[in-house]
């Protein structure tokens, strides 16, 4: 299989890494079509030997934190719709939608080294050694880092169910 | 729990743990209520995750995705292998030896293939404005080009191939300036030159790239490099290009 066949191959997980990353269905495909053209550009650069999902959540990574620093005035306004996933999203019905939209928002208040990190390990079923090499921090800093977002998402689960369920009462 | 203990569970549910460490936790589990609802909260933020994101694993791909992969390779992603069957098809069936083959200026040519593929892409589609100048002002058109490129060159005439020009426009090729050709048939369906200046003067012999639907030839000689672009089949395409080139030597 030539190189471009195995990045279509990845380009689900790619989106789906992205989208969880990023929160904005629209800006998260940008950034996954940034990363094939790096990745065809850079591909001399890839091992061959390490899983190339990994490599690719890299490249992606590594340039949506290089977006980060650059925008980092510039503010997105999310609507449900965005964070959902908007029509495209098959979450069919309002309460799908509804946890699916909070799930979203929770990974959004979390600070972005928790967040990139919970989700590549919880999510995207990387290794600590792959989300370490990924993020470009020793294991044990994953490992901590992990713990704190699970914390937080917890909390932030619980504060936000509760909300939802006095509205919805 | 300790602190140690908090890490171990993440680690055993993220199945990053085996042997004697897994046992070690399953014990702790086994006894230990504040475990047990960590853990679980652990899984349930787990399926949350994926209950949320795994329908992104399903959704259509988003056309621009796409045509990433199909038009804007870089050529160190083709195999060569493929590449040099194109050619040696071409020379078993190319009459007299029309093209010389040659390494030199072949990674030149494969550039102005894909900037060939990407501007046909892009331009063919336009319903209202095709083309920048159009073939009413042919005289004009081929003195512009041919200036902005740098070499005179004359327009090829294609309609004894059912192709009608459209007219052209002038493109970027990097830093130097191309000129883009558009023809279409009488099933409206288009094919573009592509036409840039070839610096070194380096030769390379014809080659035929495919991306997805589209079929491209292209080849140096002299002071310009030339691609053909459309969607047809390759033979027919070739046998296009070999006009194309005929007229061009003139």
């Amino acid at each position: 299989m030539d190189f471009r066949s195995q990045l279509a191959a990845e380009l689900p997980h790619l989106r789906r890494f992205s989208r969880a990353l990023v929160g904005d269905a629209a800006l998260a495909d940008d950034l996954v079509q940034d990363c094939l053209e790096r990745a065809m550009l850079k591909s001399h650069l890839y091992d061959p030997a390490r899983p190339l999902r990994a490599w690719l959540y890299a490249v992606l990574r590594n340039l949506f934190i290089s977006g980060l620093r650059r925008d980092r005035r510039s503010a997105v306004v999310k609507t449900v719709d965005d964070l959902t996933g908007g029509e495209g999203s098959v979450a069919a019905n309002q309460e799908e939608r509804l946890s699916v939209a909070l799930i979203a928002e929770a990974l959004d208040r979390l600070p972005h080294d928790q967040r990139e990190v919970i989700v590549l390990v919880a999510l995207e079923d990387m290794s600590y050694r792959d989300a370490a090499e990924i993020t470009g921090v020793p294991i044990g800093t994953v490992m901590s880092r992990l713990s704190r977002a699970r914390a937080a998402l917890q909390r932030i689960l619980e504060d936000r169910g509760h909300t939802v369920l006095r509205r919805v009462k | 729990m300790k602190t140690i203990e908090t890490w171990a569970l993440h680690a055993y549910a993220d199945g990053e743990l085996d042997g004697a460490d897994r046992l070690a936790i399953g014990e702790l589990l086994a006894h230990d209520e504040a475990a047990r609802t960590m853990l679980a909260e652990i899984e349930r933020q787990k399926q949350a995750l994926k209950a949320a994101y795994d329908p992104v694993l399903r959704e259509p791909l988003p056309p621009s995705l796409a045509a990433v992969l199909r038009h804007r390779g870089s050529r160190a992603a083709l195999p060569y292998a493929a590449m040099a069957a194109g050619l040696a098809l071409l020379i078993a069936g190319g009459s007299g030896g029309w093209f010389m083959a040659q390494q030199t200026g072949s990674a030149a040519a494969a550039g102005i293939a894909d900037l060939a593929i990407g501007a046909h892409e892009v331009y063919t589609v336009e319903v209202r404005h095709p083309v920048e100048v159009a073939a009413t002002e042919k005289d004009h058109l081929q003195a512009w080009l041919s200036k902005r490129v740098g070499t005179a060159f004359a327009i090829p005439d294609l309609s004894d191939q059912g192709y009608t020009l459209l007219g052209g426009r002038l493109l970027a090729a990097g830093e130097l300036p191309a000129a883009q050709l558009m023809y279409e048939d009488a099933g409206k369906k288009r094919i573009t030159i592509f036409l840039t200046a070839n610096p070194g003067q380096a030769k390379a012999a014809l080659r035929v790239e495919e991306k997805g639907g589209l079929v491209a030839c292209y080849w140096l000689d002299g002071p310009l490099g030339f691609a053909i672009a459309g969607e047809m089949d390759r033979t027919r395409m070739m046998q296009l290009a070999r006009v194309v080139y005929e007229r061009f030597e003139g």
